[in-house]
């Protein structure tokens, strides 16, 4: 995968096809990238203080700071699953001094089913930093090792899982409409209450956002919602690969729509740099166990448009 | 385990790790302190400083936060009554009318040394049972948590104001409130009128501090407007006061102190409950097995201490779900964890085999951090009960402004603000109509859990309400609430 943009008219080019919005900004404002930044950046997190994306918020925010010869101040404003964050820097100017670091699930879902004050378009996306590890779960001793055999055993019992959300929920049950198997979603907060209810045996999996990479003894992982593999199952097939959609799951870092190509292009390369720091990659990939999977503007704003596509398609098939 | 614990007095009991230990708790109890402000924020706010420090002195020094967070919160509960968080609340009920017959110091001693008991028995369970209690957290499912909820609900009920009735309509108001939000479930809109701020539903600081101490601060100043001023002791009635608590008197309530740090170990070790429902179980307990009921929310110190030991046992009880399963007990375990995460400790089953040293260092540190918060604290108090002396025309003012700079800065939201404000108004009427404006709190706080609760039950169970029956714990909670409930309508 192209993980740099080969110059600043290539970006000038696509983001001009992608979005005309963004060229309006850009021819507007075309001293703006020069003297950036002449002032502390506000990187806002919308996740509560504590979770993992909030750590590597917190980690990230330093070297950013460190690269970009400035201060980078960090501004947690949690609520709705990162809805409220995001919106509040979606009505922000496209100058660079607010960004947004969050799961791009966050930016996805929302827009796509219900009026939410955001929109699909109206975030520009600079860059990835890594992927979350979304999987579909059970119990080591569960009497299925592959998504095939839980779906065998599905349709002589009806069975039970722990979603976390209307959108993983869609997914599941996107897998069962192909299969021609139902089963019935149970709503848990979050990983800290699916965890028990998968090891007390209360359901009988579970979809998993990355909290299954601390129980490697006691669950087995038998789908990736990625559209790669996982790092810590290689061996186990991805959504993408077998159904041809995807889950949202870069970790990225946007702006307001309309920012200028050029000061995109700067924001970028001090991501690339911060993005390698020692800590922050320490962190990443050691004790969170994410990968750590750099993607400048260009290529996420393709990916983010197939996925978005391949999102579409599972709300279309799993609407009611 | 002794040996392993000796060796992690060995490496936590050094100079240094007890001045971060000293220093977390001063810190905690000083945000503590200002309503809205507990050991969440605080530990929020100070976990970027840890970044520096060792894994041991940054975990000391943040056990020692929360220590001091959740003791902190006591103090303008009862000197004040403007408690900051819910569970202070129930503080405030007995802590209020000790300081207002001017024995603020006996009050706040008897909040400190029960605090300090109840962490000390918490710590020791978490030390012994964290490795067995994985089985049993597990045996609680849906069913088991909903049981456990409305068994709340019913002592709740008996607790404050005088009529059960109005504590019911208080809690379903509460509920009710907590309704306000998207649907957990299909995540449909549900009185939220497309405003994106209430999508989570109200938010929970805003409106415990709005109801509990801006309103209660509120109704103080409207009396003493009301009253042209204050009627103050005079210099020989004050020396006349009692300020001495002797340790025989304190421990002469080792019943009282005991069930309330086994509640509160209990509730602790179970994912989500949280240091609320601890405090209000607690209190309910105390003032049921008393022989004198009606001295409850008069100034009976036994309410202080089933609270306060409560509530800071779920301190080191919380943990163990985090160490034994790697789930957080609630928000401040959350933190925690993302602590250790940055630290290099993944909590989960692993933790104690990998890092076994550095685990039993820190439950020596928290045994150590007991003995510091009781010097600190102890030291405090005489400071501290100088506020109850002072007039309130000069203190409570700023209490307001306090109110709303702790509301406004964990999210920095002008919509939580507004919350406030309007909760506040709220909280005035609930007083002025005699409905207990906690139950209404607590109501909110757990009506979520018990929607979550019910509503898995029910999809798990295909909507079949016999499901309870094949539940032992469900049955003998669903027992307990009838009995409960049934006793104080009679009463009453």
């Amino acid at each position: 995968m192209p993980h740099r943009s080969k110059s600043r008219s290539a970006i000038l080019a696509f983001s001009a096809f992608m979005a005309p919005a963004v060229a309006i900004g850009g021819m507007a404002a075309p001293a703006v990238a020069a003297d950036y930044p002449s002032k502390p950046v506000t990187l806002v997190i919308p996740y509560r203080a504590g979770g993992s994306m909030e750590t590597m918020g917190r980690v990230f925010t330093k070297a950013l700071g460190k690269e970009l010869g400035t201060r980078v101040v960090l501004k947690t404003r949690p609520g709705a699953g990162g809805a409220v964050g995001a919106l509040e820097v979606s009505k922000q100017k496209p100058d660079g001094y607010t960004l947004l670091f969050a799961a791009s699930v966050s930016l996805l879902w929302h827009p796509m089913t219900r009026d939410i004050g955001f929109g699909l378009d109206s975030f520009t996306y600079i860059a990835k930093v890594t992927d979350s590890q979304m999987a579909l779960i059970a119990r080591q001793d569960a009497p299925f090792n592959t998504l095939k055999e839980l779906i065998a055993h599905a349709k002589k019992k009806r069975l039970n899982y722990a979603d976390q959300g209307p959108m993983p929920r869609a997914f599941v049950n996107f897998i069962g409409s192909k299969e021609g198997v139902s089963w019935t979603s149970i709503p848990t907060k979050g990983g800290g209450e699916m965890v028990p209810f998968l090891l007390g045996g209360k359901v009988d999996f579970a979809w998993s956002g990355g909290i299954h990479n601390r129980f490697p003894k006691k669950m087995k992982v038998l789908l990736s919602f990625n559209s790669g593999r996982l790092i810590a199952s290689p061996d186990i097939p991805s959504m993408q690969e077998l159904y041809g959609v995807s889950m949202p799951s870069p970790v990225v870092i946007v702006g307001p729509k309309g920012m200028d190509p050029a000061l995109v292009a700067k924001i970028e390369a001090a991501i690339k740099t911060a993005a390698a720091d020692k800590a922050f990659e320490d962190l990443v990939t050691k004790k969170l166990k994410f990968p750590a999977a750099f993607v400048g503007h260009k290529a996420l704003t393709a990916q983010i448009q197939q996925v978005i596509a391949g999102m579409k398609r599972v709300v279309a098939a799993t609407k009611k | 385990m002794i040996e392993q614990l000796i060796a992690g007095f060995g490496n936590a009991l050094t100079v240094t790790n007890l001045l971060f230990i000293a220093a977390g708790i001063t810190l905690g109890i000083v945000i503590g302190v200002i309503p809205g402000l507990g050991s969440v924020t605080a530990l929020a706010v100070l976990i970027p400083i840890t970044f520096y420090m060792s894994p041991l002195a940054a975990i000391a020094f943040l056990v020692g936060v929360n220590k001091g967070g959740t003791s902190g919160g006591a103090i303008p509960a009862i000197l004040l009554n403007s408690p900051g968080t819910p569970e202070a609340a129930a503080t405030a009920l007995d802590g209020h009318p000790m300081a207002k017959r001017g024995e603020a110091q006996r009050a706040l001693k008897f909040a400190l040394f029960s605090s300090v008991t109840g962490d000390t028995i918490s710590d020791v369970l978490l030390i012994v049972l964290v490795v067995p209690f994985a089985a049993i957290a597990l045996q609680f499912g849906p069913l088991e948590y909903t049981a456990v909820l409305l068994f709340a609900f019913a002592l709740l009920s008996g607790i404050s104001g005088d009529s059960p009735i109005k504590g019911l309509i208080a809690i379903a108001v509460g509920v009710f409130l907590s309704t306000v939000g998207l649907d957990p479930v299909d995540g449909s809109q549900r009185m939220v009128f497309n405003e994106v701020e209430l999508f989570d539903g109200f938010p929970l600081f805003s409106l415990a501090v709005g109801s509990l101490a801006m309103a209660s601060v509120l109704g103080q100043l409207f009396e003493l407007w009301r009253a042209k001023g204050e009627k103050r002791l005079s210099v020989e009635e004050y020396s006349r006061i009692e300020t001495r608590l002797p340790a025989r008197e304190f421990f002469g309530h080792w019943k009282t102190i005991g069930r309330s740090a086994l509640i509160g170990s209990g509730v602790g070790m179970l994912p989500g409950l949280g240091v609320t429902l601890a405090a209000f179980l607690s209190y309910g307990a105390a003032r049921r097995a008393s022989k004198e009921p009606q001295s409850f929310g008069r100034g009976n110190p036994q309410g202080i201490i089933a609270t306060e030991a409560a509530n800071s046992a779920v301190v080191g009880a919380n943990l163990v779900p985090a160490i034994a399963l790697g789930i957080p007990g609630n928000i401040a375990a959350a933190l925690l964890i993302g602590a250790f995460i940055i630290h290099g400790i993944v909590p989960g089953p692993f933790m104690l085999t990998n890092h076994g040293e550095l685990i039993y260092a820190l439950f020596a540190s928290m045994l150590m951090a007991n003995g510091v918060h009781l010097v600190i604290g102890r030291i405090g108090i005489p400071l501290w009960a100088r506020i109850a002396q002072t007039p309130r025309a000069i203190i409570l003012p700023p209490v307001l402004v306090m109110c709303i700079v702790g509301v406004y800065l964990p999210n920095q939201s002008i919509f939580g603000v507004g919350v406030m404000l309007a909760f506040a108004c709220l909280g005035l009427a609930f007083q002025r109509l005699g409905f207990p404006i906690v139950c209404m709190v607590i109501g909110f706080l757990l009506g979520g859990m018990l929607e979550n609760s019910l509503r898995q039950s029910l999809r798990l169970h295909q909507s079949d309400l016999t499901a309870f029956l094949g539940s032992p714990i469900a049955l003998v909670f669903l027992a307990l609430t009838l009995f409960v409930l049934l006793r104080a309508l009679r009463r009453a």
